[in-house]
């Protein structure tokens, strides 16, 4: 019955699936994970680096992404769709400072990042993006804003979510860790989503990028060595933990 | 017959019978011709066993050249990625054969010479235990079979958002008697292709079987789909090959790396 169903994502199928929207969401799961913490006084995105090929340049690889001075994303599913997206947000994110004078709050640009895709499911002959989004930022009132977009067009306000591949693995992670505690300072917030990111990540801290937005500040990336840190404070820690259990239990 | 927004045609479900008949008769009909290359196509289909990494094929079968009592077969490349890191890094295996087939669905057109690369099945054996392998229906032998699907292709009546996956589900034949490290695969979920015809094979012959299927959403390899593989490894076939299971890991993390296919169409 799928297969009548499938070609044109305009027709719902008998039992109200849109088969269309929900492969797409099957191809964002073929995209390396992000993960995306909201702090108290920060946001956090961290991403799978994928392996970049020999003579590739590393820097045309991205996965996180601002939009404005303010705002950044990182997205998992199709690269080429992510582009297009990425392109139409930046563009309103200028248009809309010009016109009324103030920048987006997060808000508003993923709620046009959500329903740019849910046309793409109602239109002719078109199919859905292949693409999930963690949108973080600042607003203008210094609260941190963190949300999440999928292939449907919905959006949510998230604490901490994650998308792409092993996303659950990640965000049950998230759902047992994501405390008061973990998130009280800026470092605790950055080694939880490293931490996230780790559980499923194949290789390690070399894999890892990581970009942070601080109330009134720019959008920072952190180098391969500041990660490296981050990762050895966390395994420095994890042994000192082993080693008290297994003291207990002596 | 009903037209869509693109113009293209699609079969409607039709109340008047005859009619589709007519139809479907017309589709069908074959030429003499068409029905002559396929037969020539078919008789083209090869199954050829080799004896190890040469061209020499094997004069007695490699059924009663080593008979065994437990035979491994892994299917897919993250079960195999599985059975190398895990259980043929322990001990020394020695490859003694290899199957290689062509049928007319395979992208070589040499069916005369297949090459050594181009095996489609590697048989190897336990040099300290050579009673490790086989594929002889013979007594007291025990097959275990490993392979992967996609998650997309397991029915329940639960959300699939809720399924964790990759999870492991089993299938075994009447006579194995071990009970299975996971759940058995519920109805109305069904076994394709190569582990379907094993496991149907051993439930003929009577031979203890269990089919170990991982039902994952990353079908290339991928670290976490082959770690659901992990409580195999106590199983009575496995447990006593498995010898080193952090350095076993640590191979496996290498074979991601130097296998990780480039695609830059997902990010």
């Amino acid at each position: 019955m799928a297969s009548r169903y499938d070609r044109a994502i305009t027709v719902f199928s008998p039992d109200g699936h849109l088969f269309q929207v929900e492969y797409a969401q099957e191809a964002v799961k073929k995209g390396s994970t992000a993960v995306g913490i909201r702090g108290t006084n920060i946001v956090v995105l961290g991403v799978e680096k994928k392996s970049v090929a020999k003579l590739q340049d590393e820097r045309t690889v991205r996965k996180i992404c601002a939009l404005d001075d303010h705002v950044c994303m990182a997205f998992a599913g199709l690269t080429a769709d992510a582009r297009v997206v990425i392109n139409k947000a930046r563009v309103e994110c200028q248009s809309h400072k010009l016109t009324v004078e103030d920048p987006v709050t997060v808000e508003y640009i993923t709620r046009f990042i959500a329903t740019l895709k849910q046309k793409y499911t109602q239109s002719n002959g078109r199919r859905p993006f292949g693409i999930s989004a963690l949108i973080v930022g600042f607003d203008d009132d210094g609260i941190p804003r963190l949300y999440q977009t999928d292939p449907s067009g919905t959006y949510h306000a998230w604490k901490a979510n994650a998308i792409g591949r092993s996303a659950k693995t990640v965000r049950e992670f998230l759902e047992k860790n994501y405390t008061e505690d973990a998130i009280a300072n800026d470092n605790e917030a950055i080694k939880l989503a490293i931490r996230a990111l780790l559980e499923v990540v194949q290789s390690g801290g070399k894999n890892i990028e990581l970009a942070i937005i601080r109330r009134n500040q720019p959008l920072k990336m952190f180098s391969a060595k500041e990660i490296e840190l981050q990762v050895n404070e966390i395994e420095k820690e994890k042994e000192e933990a082993e080693k008290k259990k297994s003291k207990k239990t002596t | 017959m009903a037209a869509t927004f693109f113009g293209e045609v699609v079969r409607t479900p039709c109340r008047a019978g005859t009619e589709e008949e007519e139809e479907e008769e017309e589709g069908n009909r074959e030429t003499p011709e068409d029905r002559e290359v396929r037969r020539q196509l078919a008789r083209k289909r090869e199954v050829r066993l080799f004896r190890r990494q040469t061209k020499t094929t094997l004069e007695v079968s490699l059924l009663e050249k080593h008979p065994c009592s437990k035979f491994i077969i892994a299917i897919g490349n993250n079960a195999v990625a599985f059975l190398s890191s895990f259980v043929m890094n322990s001990g020394a295996w020695e490859e003694v054969g290899c199957a290689k087939l062509w049928n007319e669905w395979c992208r070589t057109t040499d069916t005369a010479h297949l090459s050594p690369t181009e095996a489609f099945c590697v048989f190897y054996h336990l040099k300290s235990n050579p009673s490790v392998f086989g594929s002889c229906p013979r007594k007291n032998m025990q097959v275990t079979i490993l392979t992967c699907r996609h998650v997309t292709d397991y029915k329940t009546s639960e959300s699939t958002s809720s399924l964790h996956t990759p999870f492991l589900k089993a299938l075994k034949t009447q006579n194995f008697k071990e009970p299975p490290f996971c759940s058995l695969l519920e109805q109305p979920n069904i076994v394709h292709d190569l582990p379907a015809a094993v496991l149907s094979y051993c439930q003929v012959w009577r031979i203890p079987a269990v089919l170990y299927l991982c039902y994952t959403d990353v079908m290339k390899l991928d670290l976490i789909t082959i770690e659901a593989f992990k409580p195999v490894l106590s199983s009575k076939s496995l447990k006593c090959l498995v010898k080193n299971i952090p350095q076993s890991t640590e191979i496996l993390k290498k074979l991601m790396t130097t296998n990780e296919i480039q695609s830059n169409i997902y990010t």
